[in-house]
């Protein structure tokens, strides 16, 4: 039986996709996950979950979106004089980021 | 000595290094020659993810062993002279970890992984509070990695005896395993070992441990509708290692089998191909 691992590598993080190991049952993947994923990489918590348990849909079933430009609904180019708050700095480097990268793509 | 007191390690008498000398040659040879035999399984335990698990023990235990071995050091005696210079009638370890596996038979590298890790437990406890500091200091680091490697074993054991075929195996290896398993409470020498525990080395008895063992090996054995080889079982007063329960060759008093010979001709072999007289370093002493 195959068990997907997935890795957090501090609390309050996502658990993100990182492999996966055959056991027979929970106790036995979650051991094998912790030898396999755990000891070389930093690591909070690891969740393990049976392969079939995980439901998938793709491109061929379906349009996903985010493939419109939408760049127009940034607010990277305006020029704000006074103090931002965090998340507005933040969000503003996300976003020139996510534009980079769309740049690169 | 009493509770508290520190030896100093760079001021011991005769007595103090030869029982020191005996205790961390009986825990580095155990855990030396252990990750030897376990390293046998690589490529070829039953998964992928047994490999690594069974790989990353030998690893563990052989960083053990380092750890043991290095204490050592400080009275003067090197890796060369530990290991591979070393007359193997010298070497202190039990016979328990000696025993080849035979071909593929899993069922007995889990279950001696179980026998040992068990009494791995027992002794490190008996050395926290020791009078060598730098033992004191090392038995933490051990623990840590040393609580998964009992899991594991037991792990596979509870499912290896939910089957008949597995249940067989089991059975097989514990009539073979068992008399071998009990050497790991048997002394080096009966003198030195006093010795050992008179200046606080070590906390407990071998005695007081094998018993304590017992005490735990036993029930979950049985649990799993294993029988436990004559002689080892409960007793109305507690458990007790009896002299007729040992093997003829007991591992700790330099006495080995030939599968010993056969093992340390193997893992000396490339060192005397080479024509070394030392051993490459490819680490710093541990701290």
């Amino acid at each position: 039986m195959i068990w997907e691992v997935f890795r957090q590598e501090e609390n309050g993080e996502y658990h993100t996709h990182c492999g996966n190991v055959h056991a027979p049952d929970r106790e036995m993947a979650t051991q094998f996950a912790a030898i396999q994923h755990g000891r070389r990489k930093p690591t909070n918590s690891l969740w393990v979950v049976p392969k079939e348990e995980i439901g998938e849909i793709d491109s061929d079933d379906v349009e996903f979106g985010g493939t419109t430009d939408k760049g127009y609904r940034w607010t990277m180019t305006y020029n704000l004089q006074t103090d931002q708050a965090e998340e507005v700095v933040e969000s503003e480097s996300e976003q020139e980021q996510a534009d980079k990268q769309r740049g690169e793509a | 000595m009493s509770a508290g007191e520190v030896l100093d390690p760079d001021d011991l008498d005769e007595r103090e290094r030869t029982a020191l000398e005996h205790l961390c040659k009986r825990l580095g040879d155990d855990e030396f020659v252990l990750a030897e035999r376990y390293t046998e399984w690589q490529v070829r335990s039953p998964s992928l993810e047994s490999d690594l698990a069974l790989s990353n023990i030998a690893q563990d235990e052989l960083g053990h062993a380092r750890l043991w071995y290095d204490v050592l050091d400080d009275v003067g005696l090197d890796e060369e002279e530990l290991v591979y210079e070393r007359d193997p009638d010298t070497f202190r370890h039990s016979t328990l970890v000696e025993q080849p596996f035979p071909e593929g038979d899993w069922a007995d590298a889990i279950l001696r992984s179980y026998l040992y890790d068990v009494a791995e437990k027992l002794r490190l406890e008996a050395l926290e509070e020791s009078t060598h500091p730098k033992i004191a200091d090392r038995v933490g680091k051990i623990q840590g990695e040393e609580e998964y490697h009992l899991e594991h074993a037991q792990n596979w054991l509870e499912r290896l005896a939910d089957g008949e075929e597995g249940t067989a195996r089991l059975q097989d290896a514990l009539d073979r395993l068992f008399p071998h398993a009990l050497t790991l409470f048997e002394p080096t020498d009966p003198d030195v070992e006093d010795d050992i525990v008179e200046l606080g080395l070590r906390t407990a008895t071998l005695q007081d441990m094998g018993e304590e063992w017992l005490s735990i090996v036993l029930p979950f054995l049985e649990s799993l509708d294993l029988t436990v080889p004559e002689g080892g079982l409960a007793e109305a007063d507690g458990y007790a290692v009896t002299g007729e329960m040992l093997p003829a060759v007991r591992g700790r008093d330099g006495s080995h089998g030939e599968a010993w010979d056969e093992l340390f001709e193997d893992l000396t072999n490339t060192y005397r191909e080479l024509e070394r007289d030392r051993p490459t370093k490819i680490m710093e002493k541990p701290e």
